[in-house]
């Protein structure tokens, strides 16, 4: 034996009352923080990675900030790949709390590997500032075995780079670091990439009403189809007789297949014309007017028309409704010989806005009822933060970011699989059910990527279409 | 002798290199993410405020993001033809009329392509995505002037 017998250089005693002492001074100077023990969701062992993370479980403890004048000289980074923010904070947590009263906690938690130390790669949720940093160094040999001894980690961490970990701690004030705040010009300022889709706000069922003429165009029919139109070409109709009305017709094109007349070919921005419908009936026709198309950059386009007496008139969408996703069913009912048919328009915003008849009907004596099918599903409800959405028919599901009631957008992130139009999203915890109506193909994210930008811009420019017919180098 | 002309060539060059890598996807176990591209040079006030603007930025950065950057200009010698050679176009928006153009003097512009991603196997599928195009030149027309 080399050392004195006559002093102890450490008795259980003596180690417990320093780290009693210890934990009485990171009560008094420390800060309330949160250990978020990472959960290991899959992993890759062939590239040796982590692949999927959640950070479900906070446990609160107090910590000595080590770097108490601050984040250093330079926290913001200006990079090729935007701000990056560099802030480091060294925290001191006592070894005997967390194995006390974290670690039996931990213990019984599935994917969390190893619950007896702070690990690296774990994270914690810093009070001032709403922060998140990740534990990158885990010392618990400082200071340096007073006493034969260890009493504390000291935790190097850096703030989180974060991808698409799931935070769902249960605790508000952890969870809400990635909730939306406000950012340039009112925008939501969300962190990480979302996606937007517009849901059906409230479902109203639009209403028509029509009149009834004699003399009114019955119906168009294509015998040519044209070809090489870019877009739509007006139509012209020959005035009715006097005391008449000189009816209204709108052309659709058709493209990206083949037809038998014509030359719409897959892939190439030039169309065929597939049915011109009525706007107007017009009336006092005694015989199909004749009908002329301007503009649209294609030729060929000929149609035969059909008048009819006891035809429909115009129709008036009186009340445009709200939620239609696809053109509903148009119903016409009243005594006639040939009952009319129309198809109505859905604007961007969901509502019916305008009705264009396929065929004006023949013999009726007085204006039928028009009734327009109320939009599909039903939707109510309020979606809640972080929250699981599962879509009814694509069975894709995602988290809640924001859900903005007046203009029915949610951002979701996590997406996972593919949403479609006109299914219905349902909230895992608010039991909110709403259609969907609109999937914005672009990405949202916190102020850097420019993707949408490019993809407008592109489009004015770039033609994929062209290439050289001579061979390509 | 050098009057002002601008026709945002470079621009829309930029433009062009930037719609090549704008919508590209990563997959992983329960996400499909979208990767932010942006042009890597900004104004610093500008990239603040966009993402940081409450400035207090509770993460670091997000990931994985691509940005790329428009780093230099070489004349090339091998694309060169005579000055005094003409080509002649149809005007697409008459029909009638031609349009006469000098040859034009070729530079290549060169571009850095940059990825930051989180996980390996989150770059190798962007590289992945990009590279099969590349035989190893990928051709894209842009029009550069209004037609």
């Amino acid at each position: 034996m080399v050392l004195n017998p006559y002093f102890q250089q450490g008795s259980k005693s003596e180690q417990n009352l320093v780290q009693s002492l210890i934990n009485e001074q990171l009560k008094i100077y420390g800060v309330d923080v949160h250990f978020m023990p990472r959960k290991y969701v899959s992993s890759d062992s062939v590239l040796r990675e982590v692949s999927a993370s959640s950070f479900e479980d906070a446990y609160p403890i107090e910590a000595y900030i080590d770097n108490f004048d601050g984040y250093g000289d330079n926290p913001t980074l200006l990079s090729k790949f935007g701000i990056e923010q560099t802030n480091e904070v060294t925290l001191i947590i006592s070894k005997e709390r967390f194995e006390n009263y974290i670690s039996p906690l931990m213990k019984n938690e599935s994917n969390i590997k190893l619950s007896t130390r702070l690990k690296e790669g774990d994270l914690i949720y810093f009070p001032f500032g709403d922060r998140l940093f990740e534990i990158k160094y885990v010392e618990h040999e400082k200071p340096f075995y007073m006493l034969k001894n260890t009493y504390v980690y000291e935790l190097r961490c850096e703030l989180f780079r974060y991808e698409d970990e799931v935070i769902d701690t249960g605790v508000d004030e952890i969870d809400d670091t990635l909730e939306a705040s406000e950012g340039v010009d009112g925008e939501d300022y969300v962190i990480g990439v979302t996606q937007k889709l517009t849901l059906v706000g409230n479902a109203e069922q639009a209403s028509a009403v029509t009149t009834q003429v004699h003399g009114g165009i019955q119906f168009v029919t294509v015998t040519n189809r044209g070809n090489g139109y870019t877009h739509a070409p007006r139509v012209a109709i020959s005035s009715a007789p006097a005391g008449g009305v000189t009816g209204i017709a709108t052309a659709y094109l058709l493209g990206g297949i083949v037809v038998c007349a014509g030359s719409a070919q897959p892939n190439s921005n030039k169309s065929v014309v597939q049915e011109v419908n009525l706007v107007n009936p017009g009336s006092g026709y005694t015989t199909g007017p004749d009908m002329q198309f301007y503009g649209g950059g294609g030729t060929g386009l000929a149609v035969t028309s059909y008048m009819a007496n006891g035809t429909i008139g115009i129709v008036t969408v009186t009340g445009g409704g709200s939620g239609y996703t696809t053109s509903p069913n148009i119903t016409f009912t009243g005594l006639s010989t040939v009952s009319a048919a129309a198809t109505a328009v859905v604007s961007t915003a969901g509502t019916i806005s305008a009705i264009h008849i396929t065929n004006a009907g023949a013999g009726y004596t007085t204006p039928p009822t028009i009734s327009i099918a109320a939009p599909t599903g039903t939707s109510s409800g309020t979606f809640a933060f972080n929250e699981i959405v599962t879509g009814g028919t694509s069975g894709a599901t995602a988290r809640v970011r924001t859900w903005n009631s007046v203009t029915n957008e949610i951002e979701i992130s996590n997406v996972d699989g593919t949403f479609s139009r006109e299914e219905t999203l349902t909230g895992s915890t608010s039991g909110a059910s709403r259609v969907v109506r609109l999937i914005d193909l672009t990405n949202y994210d916190d102020g850097f990527g420019d993707n949408d930008v490019f993809e407008t811009e592109g489009d004015d420019i770039l033609d994929f279409s062209e290439g050289n017919p001579f061979g390509t180098p | 002798m050098f009057e002002y002309f601008y026709n945002e060539i470079f621009r829309k060059t930029i433009i062009g290199f930037g719609t090549l890598f704008n919508d590209i996807t990563v997959k992983q176990e329960d996400s499909t993410i979208k990767v932010p591209l942006a042009y890597g040079p900004t104004q610093k006030f500008l990239a603040r405020l966009e993402e940081s603007p409450d400035l207090n930025k509770r993460t670091s950065l997000t990931l994985p993001r691509m940005s790329f950057e428009f780093t230099g200009l070489q004349y090339d010698s091998s694309r060169k033809v005579t000055t005094t050679q003409q080509f002649t176009v149809k005007d697409k928006t008459t029909g009638k009329n031609t349009n006469k153009a000098y040859m034009p003097v070729p530079y290549s512009m060169q571009f850095e392509l940059s990825i930051m991603t989180k996980l390996n196997d989150n770059a190798l599928q962007i590289v992945e995505q990009i590279l099969p195009y590349f035989q190893p030149q990928y051709n894209l027309t842009v029009n550069y002037f209004h037609q």
